[in-house]
């Protein structure tokens, strides 16, 4: 249903909500992905995905025809392949660098990671400046998103779903089940022989992957990439919507972005004007409030109260079961690892 | 963990999300009804967030006053972003869809105009503030929406007309280059400056802003003998000025918005009092927000813009009056950025009058009426070149010592620059490239206006 949904939305809706609630909602959601696939299999909260996918995005805007920036002319789809895996070697990278450190160290070497390439893009002016690299040429398959939309919907829809259908597969292969193990206890992990370092560090090359997939359809979608998109507040709004959706489960990421552009975009049509406390203006207060209230009434996001829910429907229905009240993360089924682990 | 459920659970989950999300949106896409023909939809763009956030209401302020003062607007608050009715230009309604709330980034800019040309339907889009969403919204424009009219609100980088040239553009402020008109020669023959070092935010404006003093002192044989750009939104401006020799004769300085509060305390902090006959300002410099901010310090020094503050001529006080609806507004009169939306939805209204209103034939007739506009605004004379861009008086003003009783400094306007042109008497062209290192400086013939610049006192 949701398949069928999805795959008609281009005849429902009219080309700006296509383009900028559904299509960003589905970019969004791979960048939130990202970071949810790293804090839900391998306990990485990173701040650094905003950072890598800009790193992509930045790369692929350089080698194809623009304004500003190196404009090489390369064809889109190898500069696209080119700034996939410059991305991502730059996540192994940071990966190896970040891998050993844990809790707010790995938040902050992650955040500098974003920091670092707001700062780096900035000032190279060769690369970008402040303006950023304009008039990006799409594909001819994407051709101008802006006259004709579902071309660009139906790529982030298709990467949206490879995203999702690839992090579940990964989970269930030998060194996505190492990962939650080191997830739960690294320590004893190291001692069962695992390099967990170089575990973590490939996990982090693999979020910077998904990261960077974001990163190109950002670049399609506004044909264009400048620093002030990949700031600091674009790194929190990548952790807001993974919070909102629920930073422990995949699907969050997606319903995260849904809700963040829904209400980025509605909330200035409906917010009445109350003195200068409260308009149209005030996005960011409006996020803010919903971020606090998902915070504290469920840490899980709204896949937590939808779980919960759920949970309380099933036991009333069936008597008292087993139930948690803080949000676990993602865990493949007990068979799957028994599985695995043979 | 056994979760046999979830499976199930998710999906119902995603579709009940996606149900909901298409019930949201088709509720709202039905609100965007097409254009009728007695209704002229228009929306307005500026920045409410961001290092020129604080000048939202100056900005939104300014057009409205436009529709209150000539076209029988009502407010419908006390402040401008509470939105306007019932105002009528030659017979048609005209709608405020909506206020654009950028944040000085391009890609914030363009989100915002989309929202308002293609979601809430406006016919025309007046904005945006800042230097890059101009040059980004032109593109937009040119490319996208040929067959809607764009006017610039206060947004001044150079490239948005010279070289993007988009038909559909209007821009009826000078840009950041003609703002600084008159800066150069003054302090080459006035205060004898032979060398000078400048400092600018590290992006499209400044390098605007800067080129205009750059051009002019460089072409009457002045040498700049350093450039420094620290990155927009820095907030310990304390490397950039060590960064700054102290041995020229004098400082240009670009900073903007609210750097240039912190930018001039800590330069003081490392180089004693101003001296303000080795230093200058652009046009931040003079804004009223920025003055009443900074207070004294930069008393004595010379800055430039379009806004001649002191004038008190009839034209000055009608316009002063016409702002009158909104008294926070009205405080900030002499803000380009009041200006620079007041002159937009001035020529809109002037032009859709001299079109009878009619906005059909993609907007063609409206093009050309507005391509032909002159406004004989508050401080001068403003009419269009044939890249749509603002060719106007300039105004070289010194700060003066606080009157009795306030802490905020006067200003006394002393050179009027007449008729400045964007290219500065073909010093750039739509070749130009403007950043850190450009234009070079180079001695060549100076632009018309230099050596005929009117000595003015307004009393």
């Amino acid at each position: 249903m949701l398949v069928l949904f999805l795959a008609a939305a281009p005849s429902v809706f009219d080309s700006f909500t296509l383009s900028q609630i559904l299509t960003k909602a589905l970019w969004l959601g791979i960048a939130a992905a990202s970071l949810i696939f790293l804090s839900s299999y391998g306990g990485m909260i990173s701040l650094g995905q905003t950072g890598i996918y800009a790193v992509a995005g930045f790369t692929m805007a350089n080698l194809v025809h623009a304004a500003n920036g190196r404009h090489l002319g390369w064809d889109p789809i190898a500069a696209t392949a080119a700034g996939i895996a410059v991305a991502t070697l730059f996540g192994l990278l940071c990966g190896a660098i970040a891998a050993r450190s844990y809790g707010i160290y790995f938040l902050m070497l992650t955040l500098a990671i974003s920091v670092i390439v707001f700062y780096f893009f900035a000032q190279v002016t060769t690369l970008s400046g402040y303006g950023g690299i304009r008039s990006v040429t799409p594909p001819a398959l994407i051709g101008n998103p802006v006259a004709n939309p579902a071309p660009l919907y139906y790529a982030a829809l298709v990467a949206s779903i490879l995203v999702y259908a690839g992090i579940r597969y990964l989970a269930r292969t030998p060194f996505g089940l190492v990962l939650q193990g080191i997830r739960d206890d690294p320590a004893r992990m190291q001692a069962l022989g695992f390099n967990v370092p170089l575990h973590r560090a490939l996990a982090f090359g693999v979020g910077a992957f998904i990261a960077s997939i974001a990163g190109i359809l950002s670049v399609w979608y506004t044909t264009q990439i400048s620093p002030g998109g990949v700031n600091l507040a674009q790194t929190i709004n990548v952790l807001v919507i993974a919070v909102i959706g629920g930073l422990y489960r995949l699907e969050g990421a997606w319903i995260g972005a849904a809700v963040f552009s829904t209400i980025d975009n509605y909330s200035r049509l409906w917010m009445p004007n109350v003195g200068d406390w409260l308009g149209p203006d005030r996005f960011e207060t409006v996020i803010g409030v919903i971020f606090l209230v998902i915070v504290l009434a469920s840490p899980g996001g709204l896949v937590g109260i939808w779980e919960s829910v759920w949970a309380r429907r099933n036991r009333t229905r069936r008597g008292p079961t087993e139930s948690s009240g803080t949000p676990a993360p993602e865990t493949v089924d007990n068979d799957v690892d028994h599985h695995a682990a043979v | 963990m056994l979760r046999p459920q979830r499976n199930v659970e998710f999906r119902r989950l995603l579709a009940t999300a996606a149900l909901g999300l298409l019930a949201v949106t088709a509720c709202t896409s039905n609100s965007t009804s097409t254009t009728t023909s007695n209704v002229i939809k228009i929306g307005i763009l500026s920045d409410c967030l961001g290092d020129f956030g604080s000048f939202y209401n100056d900005d939104i302020g300014g057009a409205l006053s436009v529709l209150a003062a000539h076209y029988g607007g009502k407010a419908s608050g006390a402040l401008p972003k509470d939105g306007m009715t019932g105002a009528k230009i030659a017979g048609k309604d005209i709608q405020i869809v909506g206020f654009g709330c950028s944040d000085s980034t391009a890609s914030k800019a363009i989100e915002e105009t989309r929202r308002l040309v293609e979601q809430l339907g406006a016919d025309i889009l007046i904005g945006p503030l800042s230097g890059d969403e101009g040059i980004a919204v032109a593109n937009y424009a040119k490319t996208n929406q040929p067959n809607k009219t764009f006017i610039n609100g206060i947004a001044g980088a150079q490239e948005a007309t010279l070289k993007v040239q988009a038909p559909n553009f209007f821009r009826f402020n000078p840009d950041g280059a003609q703002w600084s008109a008159g800066l150069g020669s003054y302090a080459y023959n006035k205060l004898g400056w032979r060398t000078a070092v400048t400092i600018g935010d590290d992006y499209a404006f400044p390098y605007t802003s800067l080129a205009g003093f750059i051009a002019e002192f460089c072409a009457v044989g002045g040498n700049v003998t350093k450039r420094v750009w620290p990155p927009l939104g820095t907030t310990d401006y304390s490397s950039f000025v060590a960064q700054i020799p102290t041995n020229v004769d004098g400082l240009f300085v670009g900073v903007g918005g609210a750097g240039l509060i912190t930018f001039l305390k800590q330069y003081q902090q490392a180089n004693g009092k101003l001296n303000s006959n080795k230093v200058m300002g652009n046009l931040f410099w003079i804004d009223p927000q920025l003055l009443a901010a900074i207070g004294t310090p930069m008393v004595g020094a010379v800055a430039a813009n379009m806004i001649a503050a002191d004038d008190t001529s009839a034209q000055t006080k009608a316009y002063v009056q016409e702002l009158s609806v909104y008294p926070a507004t009205q405080k900030d009169a002499a803000s380009v950025f009041t200006l620079g939306y007041w002159n937009a939805m001035t020529a809109l209204g002037m032009a859709l009058t001299s079109v009878n209103g009619d906005i059909s034939g993609n907007q063609k007739a409206l093009q050309a009426a507005l391509a032909k506009v002159v406004i004989d605004g508050p401080y001068g004379k403003v009419s269009l070149d044939s890249n749509r861009q603002a060719i106007a008086d300039n105004w070289v003003t010194q700060i003066t010592p606080p009157p009795a009783g306030s802490n905020v400094p006067g200003l006394k306007t002393i050179l009027q620059i007449p008729k400045v042109d964007q290219t500065f008497g073909g010093f750039f062209d739509s070749s130009s490239t403007l950043d850190r290192t450009n234009p070079p400086c180079t001695k060549k013939t100076p632009p018309s206006w230099v050596g005929h610049e009117i000595p003015v006192n307004f009393g």
